[in-house]
């Protein structure tokens, strides 16, 4: 059955299983929502920067005027820059050409005019050929510093003269131009700022010169370039030219090859991108755009959590099932003891049916009881039933010890009192407090005779098979007391004749004592049960009747049964022994003992005189009544057990 | 009796009480009402072991109020029985047939001293155990 469950899925299971699913899938999908997320940051603070794309042309202006430092080179930009168009070079050289050309060369055209002129002349061409790209921003952004608004691409185009020409005629550029000569001036090596003033400019134009020479080779195929060795070269001719040209220098170095990053292009470029991926990625990306970032951390909180909650479900989910396993071998383990304990019975033993069973209490008072079946040498069957006083796994090692000792004792060839009272002498003191109340038990199939001993025990129901069937009603008076309560026991014995059809049922006290309503179950509701039944009943059907009848079962129920074959004749009483020393043969319980067997009241004390004078002689003295038609045949013989009561005060004596 | 109708549904338990009387300086009267089994013999147990606690050398433990007795009951009086010190004696004081059927059959009546009433278990305190009961 446990294992069972280990196989098959349980809904338990199933529901765990689906759960799991769940917080995988959730997991997975949060895990997708986050990189979208932090690319959605980004968006948001280059946007923040810059404005969308369609009123970037507008408003690039002021932001590259107001804020030249912060155009520092990036790499990235101008890789995607150079990657997708030539504008880049028109806007580096263009940049450089302006930026400079409002430093630089300025102090050019105000010496020096037409060849700055000719100079800067075709770096409108190409910007008007960038433009033709259609990437015009930038370019017209920064004409405006120089230009008025409007049709500038066909002015720069058309008159490249006339800007150059116009140019300082611009008060932008004047003013510009003024600041960087200003500078120049104030810089610390203004007293030699006036001395390459006339060579400065020079090679300094020799810088933008390269560029344009460079720039029909260069300028489309590799427009990053360009602007960099223009920077280059002019940084190096600001090196060699000293005084004004070097701060020019430094300024167009630091501006030119930095063209401002290009957050309308890239959000165009992230949105192309995004538009390529799947409707369902821009559904969760939307979604995940409107949830507050609060509300991202809580749902990955909750995330994180119902993911823990998983794993330890799944950790518990293995250690149950480990746990089922252990408890499937203890279980096992359990049975195979137990089995050790209340073996099953062949269904046969010679021409006696056996049957055994063993019903524990539901509650606290489970365990104890034992029994045992088993055929002896000489062709005989014996039946050992007991029932220790502790319950539960503590009254196991007892119910072993005390089954095994006694069933030693009656293997070895002892009549069951002896074997009773041996037992009972041995494990007086291994029993610990603990004490067991035991019916031991041979049947001699030839002489059809059952004997048995008790010890505190209740005896055996031996019932007739008959129509006139009676139950054989046993002698329970000077009954013994249990193994174990420091007296001697194993002091009687029953024989019981069975010359025909019978049953014969050995129970522990838990069947009698089963409550039916507020009244004990009973031995006489127990011969009606065992009259139901019929004499080929098992043991097993025994107690479950009982259970049936029963309203409450508080002790262990244990039951024997054999079924003897045979004619009508009904079984009868045939011998009874009682061991006696010299004060119990002289007690009332013995003389009730006589009368009991049938001892006639007026015999009693004559019995009882003879058998205290017996005992007096040899310590014990055994009574054995030979019960018949008439008055018992009464015999007094020696206990040839004596010898082990001796033993025993010798060793209590030496301790 | 009312205690048996209440057992007869099978919910309500047989009314249990037990009560202890101390005769003189070193005896013990624990009377018992009602059945002594598995759940209720551990009260007597300790009743018992609380009064040899106290220095109480004769015990009487009188059952002629108790309905039932099992092997558990039993258990612990032959524990109690065995425990007692040289000189500490327990006495049973039982009139019930019943009662008496089950000290037989289970060999008890030879261990245990049993009387008829708590008078006849007491005979040095005959005039004490009148008066306290």
């Amino acid at each position: 059955m446990a294992r069972d469950t280990g196989t098959h899925p349980t809904p338990a299971r199933r529901a765990w299983r689906l759960a799991s699913a769940l917080v995988l899938v959730s997991c997975a999908l949060s895990l997708a929502a986050i990189p979208t997320a932090t690319a959605r940051r980004d968006r948001t603070s280059s946007t923040a920067t810059s404005t969308p794309p369609a009123g970037a042309s507008s408003q690039t202006v002021p932001a590259q005027s107001g804020a030249p430092t912060e155009s520092l080179p990036r790499p990235q930009a101008r890789r995607h820059r150079s990657a997708e168009s030539a504008h880049p070079p028109s806007t580096g050289t263009g940049t450089a050409r302006h930026d400079s050309g409002q430093t630089q060369p300025s102090s050019t055209q105000a010496e020096e005019g037409p060849e700055a002129l000719y100079n800067t002349a075709p770096a409108p061409g190409l910007a008007s050929k960038a433009r033709k790209h259609g990437r015009g921003h930038h370019r017209e952004g920064e004409t405006t510093r120089s230009h008025e608004p409007g049709k500038r691409s066909k002015a720069k185009s058309t008159q490249p003269p006339a800007e150059s020409g116009s140019a300082p005629g611009s008060p932008t550029v004047a003013t510009t131009a003024a600041a960087g000569a200003q500078a120049s001036a104030s810089a610390p090596s203004a007293p030699v700022a006036a001395a390459p003033a006339t060579t400065g400019p020079a090679q300094a134009t020799g810088a933008p010169r390269s560029a344009v020479d460079a720039r029909p080779t260069h300028a489309v195929r590799r427009p990053a370039r360009a602007p960099r060795r223009a920077v280059r070269r002019r940084a190096g001719s600001a090196a060699l030219a000293p005084a004004a040209a070097a701060p020019a220098a430094a300024t167009s170095a630091r501006t030119a090859p930095a063209p401002r990053p290009r957050p309308a292009h890239a959000g165009t470029r992230r949105s192309s991108a995004r538009a390529r991926t799947s409707p369902l990625v821009t559904t969760i990306t939307r979604i995940v755009d409107v949830v507050p970032t609060p509300v991202r951390l809580l749902i990955a909180a909750l995330l994180a959590l119902a993911f823990a909650l998983a794993v330890r479900s799944r950790v518990a989910a293995v250690r149950a099932r480990r746990l089922e396993r252990q408890r499937g071998e203890l279980l096992e383990d359990v049975g195979l003891l137990q089995a050790a304990l209340l073996p099953v019975p062949p269904a046969r033993l010679g021409p006696v049916g056996t049957s055994a069973a063993y019903s524990p209490a539901a509650g606290p008072g489970a365990g104890g009881d034992f029994y045992d079946v088993f055929a002896l040498e000489d062709g005989q069957l014996a039946v050992i039933v007991g029932d220790v006083s502790g319950h539960g796994r503590q009254a196991l090692p007892h119910t072993a010890l005390v089954r095994f000792t006694l069933r030693a004792y009656l293997e070895a060839g002892l009549s069951p009192r002896d074997a009773v009272q041996t037992a009972g002498a041995v494990l007086e003191r291994q029993l610990g407090g603990v004490f067991a109340t035991v019916v031991a038990a041979t049947y001699q199939p030839r002489e059809r005779v059952l004997s048995y001993a008790c010890a505190g025990h209740p005896a055996p129901v031996v019932l007739g098979g008959g129509p006139d069937a009676h139950a054989v009603a046993p002698v329970t008076i000077c009954t013994p007391p249990p193994i174990g309560v420091g007296m001697r026991t194993g002091t009687r014995q029953t024989a019981v004749s069975i010359p025909g059809r019978a049953q014969i049922c050995f129970y522990t006290d838990g069947v009698t004592e089963a409550r039916v309503g507020s009244e004990l179950f009973g031995s006489r509701r127990l011969l009606d049960t065992l009259h139901e039944l019929g004499p080929r009943a098992s043991a097993a059907a025994l107690l479950e009747r009982v259970a049936e009848r029963a309203d409450a079962r508080p002790d262990d129920m244990a039951a024997c049964l054999l079924g003897v074959e045979g004619d009508d004749a009904a079984p009868t009483a045939l011998v009874e022994e009682l061991e006696l020393d010299r004060d119990e043969a002289a007690s009332d319980r013995t003389a009730r003992f006589l009368l009991a067997c049938g001892v006639e009241r007026a015999d009693v004390a004559d019995v009882a005189h003879a058998a205290s004078v017996a005992a007096g002689r040899a310590g014990t003295v055994v009574l054995e009544l030979r019960l018949g038609d008439g008055p018992p045949r009464l015999t007094l013989r020696r206990e040839h057990l004596a010898y082990l009561h001796a033993r025993r005060a010798d060793v209590g004596a030496a301790l | 009796m009312p205690s048996r109708a209440d057992r007869s549904d099978g919910s309500t338990p047989v009314p249990f009480a037990i009560g202890r009387r101390e005769l003189d300086a070193r005896t013990s009267a624990i009377s018992i009402e009602g059945e002594l089994d598995l759940a209720t013999a551990p009260q007597l147990k300790w009743m018992l072991l609380d009064a040899l606690e106290e220095g109480h050398s004769r015990l009487v433990v009188d059952l002629s109020q108790a309905t039932f007795m099992d092997s558990t009951a039993l258990g612990v009086l032959v524990g109690v029985d065995r425990s007692l010190e040289s000189g500490a004696t327990l006495a049973i004081v039982c009139a019930n047939a019943s009662l008496l059927k089950i000290f037989e059959l289970s060999g008890m009546d030879g261990v245990f001293a049993i009387f008829p009433t708590l008078d006849d278990a007491l005979p040095g305190t005959h005039g004490r155990a009148a008066e306290a009961s």
